[in-house]
């Protein structure tokens, strides 16, 4: 295996983007056996890959020690097949659910750009590669969202960009002190002392990889994106692709790059930046309506406990953090594609409209509970595992208080999947609906083999953390510190899996009040919190936008454009248009006067540069 | 043929060729515009000609002696090697679209002549190494610019010519006493003999009004907006290929290859061109006009050029360099995709298209492209140039400019995306098809090329960072 073999998961699935884009629309097997052999291929090399876990390849680049370096290790490794399973997944479900979209060429070949710019992102050693292909995935988000066909697509699609831009924007801005500080741009090299100016290009590198995974508050396109992107992109990219990039990427930078330590400012600010995450998007989760929305805050709420595992600085919440989100990355994927199978066969996702399709439409339906129990942290799926991890790891931190937050987004994000699942599978069948049955093969299938994965990561946990996270760990652990995890307790009897219990237990209460009392209605389930005296107003108040950095943003943006034109840029064009041409006229004016026409007036204006010219030369003759 | 000839006619063929073009118009107008494309199309190969001796570094310098110490000297190195390539190159796709795009005006023979002279003129700016030669081929160009921006002949279309005119006229004679006053340090205007003295920071400042005038920067900016009235193919022209890139080019020949800047104006000229970089961009995120939104986004860019150059280290000298050829191909592509919709909408109000992604798919794609490099988003190849003129700052230690020059990147994806969105998406206003072959070709070309110069932006990067280590004396 020649280290040129690295540059195969980025150039296939980039050629491949390239033939799909060109096949014309009436060969659609062909198209989709390409696609399928295409993803099937990275699928092979992924596990090739990961058995080898050593591989570097480097080539002079752009001089000035920025290389074209490309590093396999353990870490990537695992990444580059975590991302090439999802990948021929979203692909098979694509082959039906994509059939008869009016851009699904396009859809495929930015499908695998993506994933060809994100397989360069993981393998990429060197922070100028590395940039190049994240950033260069603002052109499939872009590409991706507009897909959707809506008329507020387009909208949705740039405030993805810009709000995206942002954050990848900060974080060139925080390589560029790293660079300035540690005087090299490969990133096996680079290990700093988070202090002064490394500090500020920590959180900025840290807005970076956040925003990357969606977490508050550069989440606000995603529930946008739920309504006006296809289904399958949200499959795709911000439930699994964006976390698994952006957590890498933030593991990296708290792990490699900078030496962050348990209980320092920046580990509490990376906690609180993730318990607020938590809480407030599954309190918007809560009270959603439509199940594509409800999901989409859902990917948001769970970026936090990752983020809350690794900003612990502890061991076992870092290990918690990556586990949650291989395992997030699964299940969520599972439960959008559950609701695009829902979508395709009624053509809705609005929870009112919906309900009792357990019977039509049964392994939709079971994917979906089963993944939506592991969402929700129940033993003994994999969801329950990781949660707990976070929940030790916070516990070990020292800091209470943000155990007690992720406890809380634990008891509504239970609430909010027992109303979801009860609205559309469970309960009456409603009349709006007409019957509908199963979903093709290449819909459920995917769906099945991820609730079979929340599964064996749940009864099996020992099987990933050993294979996959506790490697990534080795050398970063102080030492004499226990990697294994036995010395914790990953099962239903001890006190912290006990409160686990019972915020699921309060969840099951609180939605069973809320159904009575709503006249059973299921989909109406969360109103008792929804109209809540404050609550209510804060509630319409994030309805309108008002809580949305990107809407707020985009205001001062225009204001400040605004000042900057009026202030500064007509004020000068002023000068010009007005003071200057007046001026001038002003002055040709009275000299217009002198020229009358009279020989002696000309005579002594003659007279009088002769003197002038003269006394200059004796002056400067002198 | 050796180095010297081959200069000789990069600024010979298009000088007389310009003054041919009429002749040629006697033939018929089609020998015309074989004839223009023709002499723009061996000016563009010709600096290409001389890269193998560019990639091995070192200069050349020409020598012929005249009265009055008034030598006509050409500097051949990698650095004129590169901006001759790029200027003539972008200013020979411009010449093809052209064909397209004016062949139903009058007077296309003043308009080959004059585009072909401004080339020209272009080349000798490129290559000569004399200050006074510099300032006469300045103003060759301010001529013929002058001249092509009154195209239209309509009187208020002519006073904006004559704005543009004055103020760039005024900031060359600044900038003539400028070099009046360095000679009174140096006793000579042969750039090769005064290299690495230290100017007097009144000479800076002198040097600096034409250098801004000329390159549209605050305060002296707001006439490239109003040369929008000019025709499509000459405000692409003045904002790729050669009238704002002189400018920046003179910036690097001066203030780079020849002399030492004092200190004072180290610190100041970053933060200028920073303001101005950024009140364009918020100009153009308010304007209307499509021409006026591209022109101020010109504006903005050309500020990211001169603070790559005025922080004066690799990386910041070599992302500029490559900016003059990343926003050359992309400024082009922006400016002749607004040409096509404005030929075929007859506006230039994006408030009253939409929708035209439906009847024109290769111009929006072609716009949407070059939108993504000038914003500097990969794979496109301005994303390059822009990260590394933002390293180069940091590196300088002014982590606040950068930041500063960001948030513009991100206020171009704002005001950028705000034209396409409403020129392209929604909902379709005026059904147009794209009419010329010849003109979408181009720009589906630049595109294409803006593309490939990100993917393969090793190359390129070769010849920039040859041509930075040559002229980075004090950095050696």
């Amino acid at each position: 295996m020649t280290p040129k073999m690295l540059l195969l998961p980025i150039l296939l699935p980039a050629v491949l983007a390239v033939v799909l884009l060109v096949i014309p629309r009436t060969l659609r097997l062909v198209r989709d056996a390409l696609a399928l052999a295409g993803a099937a291929a990275l699928l092979y090399y992924g596990f090739v890959f990961f058995s080898l876990k050593d591989l570097r390849f480097n080539v002079p680049w752009l001089g000035m020690g920025i290389d074209f370096d490309l590093r396999l290790y353990h870490f990537s490794s695992f990444i580059l097949l975590a991302l090439a399973g999802f990948l021929i997944l979203i692909i098979l479900y694509s082959t039906v659910k994509m059939k008869d979209a009016p851009r699904a060429r396009e859809f495929f070949a930015y499908v695998f750009l993506t994933a060809a710019f994100a397989n360069g992102a993981v393998l990429a050693n060197n922070f100028v590669p590395l940039v190049f292909f994240w950033e260069g995935l603002l052109v499939t988000l872009y590409g991706l969202i507009t897909i959707g066909g809506r008329p507020t697509s387009g909208r949705t699609a740039v405030k993805a960009l810009l709000i995206s831009g942002f954050c990848d924007f900060s974080m060139i801005l925080g390589i560029g002190l790293l660079w300035t500080v540690s005087g090299t741009l490969t990133m096996s090299q680079v290990s700093v002392e988070p202090t002064g100016l490394a500090a500020i290009a920590f959180v900025l590198m840290m807005i970076g990889a956040a925003g990357k995974a969606g977490a508050m508050p550069f989440h606000t396109w995603i529930p946008d994106a739920a309504v006006d992107a296809p289904v399958t992109f949200m499959a795709f990219l911000p439930a699994a692709f964006e976390k698994l990039l952006g957590i890498y990427l933030l593991a990296r930078i708290s792990l490699d790059f900078f030496k962050l330590r348990p209980g320092s400012g920046l580990s509490v600010l990376l906690m609180v930046l993730g318990a607020v995450t938590i809480v407030l998007a599954v309190l918007m989760a809560l009270v959603q309506k439509d199940l594509k929305r409800l999901l989409s805050y859902h990917a948001v709420s769970q970026v936090g406990y990752m983020i809350l595992g690794i900003g612990t600085a502890v061991p076992f919440g870092i290990a918690g953090g990556l586990f949650h989100m291989i395992n997030h990355a699964m299940y969520k994927c599972g439960l959008f594609l559950s609701a695009g199978s829902v979508e395709h066969r009624t053509g809705t996702t609005e929870l009112k409209k919906l309900g009792g399709l357990r019977k039509e439409m049964p392994l939709t339906a079971f994917g979906f509970t089963v993944c939506a129990l592991a969402i929700s942290g129940v033993w003994p799926l994999n969801g329950f595992v990781s949660k707990e991890m976070v929940f030790h790891g916070a516990l070990e931190s020292g800091y209470t208080v943000f155990a007690i937050a992720a406890w809380v987004g634990a008891i509504f994000t239970f609430a909010s999947f027992l109303k979801a699942g009860h609205s559309v599978f469970f309960g009456e069948r409603t009349r709006e609906i007409p019957a509908v049955k199963e979903s093709q093969p290449a819909i459920v299938v995917p769906i099945l083999v991820l609730a079979a994965l929340c599964i064996l990561f749940g009864v099996y946990n020992k099987l990933p953390l050993t294979l996959f996270i506790q490697p990534i760990l080795a050398g970063h652990a102080e030492a004499g510190a226990h990697l294994d995890f036995t010395s914790h307790a990953l099962d239903i009897f001890n006190p912290v899996a006990l409160i686990s219990i019972g915020c699921l237990v309060l969840a099951f209460l609180l939605h069973r009040h809320g159904f009575l009392k709503s006249g059973r209605k299921p989909y109406l389930a969360s109103e008792p919190v929804h109209n809540l005296p404050v609550v209510h107003k804060l509630y319409d108040l994030a309805e309108a936008r008002v809580f949305d950095p990107y809407e707020q943003g985009i205001k001062v943006l225009h204001g400040l454009s605004l000042v900057l034109y009026k202030a500064v840029d007509r004020p000068i064009d002023f000068v010009f248009e007005k003071v200057v041409t007046v001026a001038g006229e002003k002055f040709t004016a009275i000299l217009r006067k002198a020229h009358n026409g009279h020989y002696a007036n000309y005579l002594a204006w003659c007279l009088a540069g002769l003197i002038i010219v003269a006394g200059a030369i004796s002056l400067l003759a002198k | 043929m050796n180095a010297e000839t081959i200069v000789l006619l990069t600024i010979l063929v298009p000088v007389v060729g310009s003054f041919a073009t009429p002749l040629a118009s006697l033939l018929s107008r089609r020998a015309r515009s074989v004839w223009a494309i023709l002499v723009s199309a061996v000016t563009a190969v010709l600096p290409l000609t001389l890269i193998p001796l560019a990639l091995q570094g070192g200069e050349l310098v020409v020598r012929k002696s005249l009265v009055l110490g008034l030598d006509f000297v050409l500097i051949i190195d990698p650095l004129s090697i590169f901006m001759a390539g790029v200027s003539s190159f972008v200013g020979c796709l411009i010449v093809v679209y052209s064909v397209g795009y004016i062949h139903k005006e009058e007077n296309q023979n003043e308009y080959y002549l004059m585009v072909l002279l401004f080339i020209g003129a272009m080349m000798g700016l490129v290559f000569s190494g004399n200050l006074i030669f510099l300032y006469l081929f300045w103003e060759i160009i301010a001529i013929s610019c002058w001249r092509l921006i009154g195209f239209y002949r309509e009187p208020a279309h002519v006073r904006k010519a004559d704005k543009a005119f004055l103020v760039t006229f005024f900031g060359a004679v600044v900038m003539l006493l400028g070099f009046i006053q360095i000679y009174g340090v140096t006793n000579t205007f042969d750039i090769t003999a005064m290299r690495g003295t230290l100017v007097p920071g009144t000479a800076v400042l002198l040097i600096l009004f034409g250098l801004f005038s000329k390159s549209a920067t605050i305060p002296l900016h707001t006439w490239l907006p109003d040369a929008g009235v000019a025709p499509t193919t000459v405000t692409a022209l003045l904002h790729a290929a050669v009238l704002v890139k002189i400018g920046v080019y003179a910036f690097a020949r001066l203030f780079l290859y020849t002399f030492r800047l004092p200190e004072g104006w180290q610190q100041a000229i970053p933060i200028i061109v920073v303001v101005s970089s950024l009140v364009a961009a918020g100009a153009a995120a308010v304007e209307n006009d499509i021409k006026r939104i591209l022109a101020y986004s010109t504006i903005s860019q050309i500020g990211y050029i001169f603070l790559g150059f005025s922080v004066a280290n690799a990386a910041g000298i070599s992302g500029s360099l490559l900016f003059i050829l990343m926003h050359g191909l992309a400024k082009a592509g922006l400016f002749l995709c607004a040409g096509i919709v404005i030929h075929a909408v007859h506006t230039k109000d994006i408030r009253e298209m939409g929708g035209l992604v439906k009847t024109m798919p290769v111009t929006a794609i072609a716009f949407l492209v070059c939108s993504f490099s000038v914003i500097g988003i990969p794979p496109f190849g301005g994303f390059f140039s822009k990260f590394l003129v933002i390293m180069g700052t940091v590196q300088a230690g002014r982590p606040w400019l950068a930041a500063a020059a960001l948030f513009t990147a991100v206020l171009t994806m704002y005001y950028l995306f705000r034209v396409f969105s409403l020129v392209f998406l929604g909902e379709l206003k005026h059904p147009a098809p794209e009419k010329t072959k010849s003109m979408v070709f181009v720009v589906a070309v630049l595109a294409v090329l803006s593309l490939a110069a990100g993917l393969f932006v090793a190359y390129p990067m070769k010849l920039v960072n040859i041509a930075t280590t040559e002229m980075s004396w004090w950095l050696r």
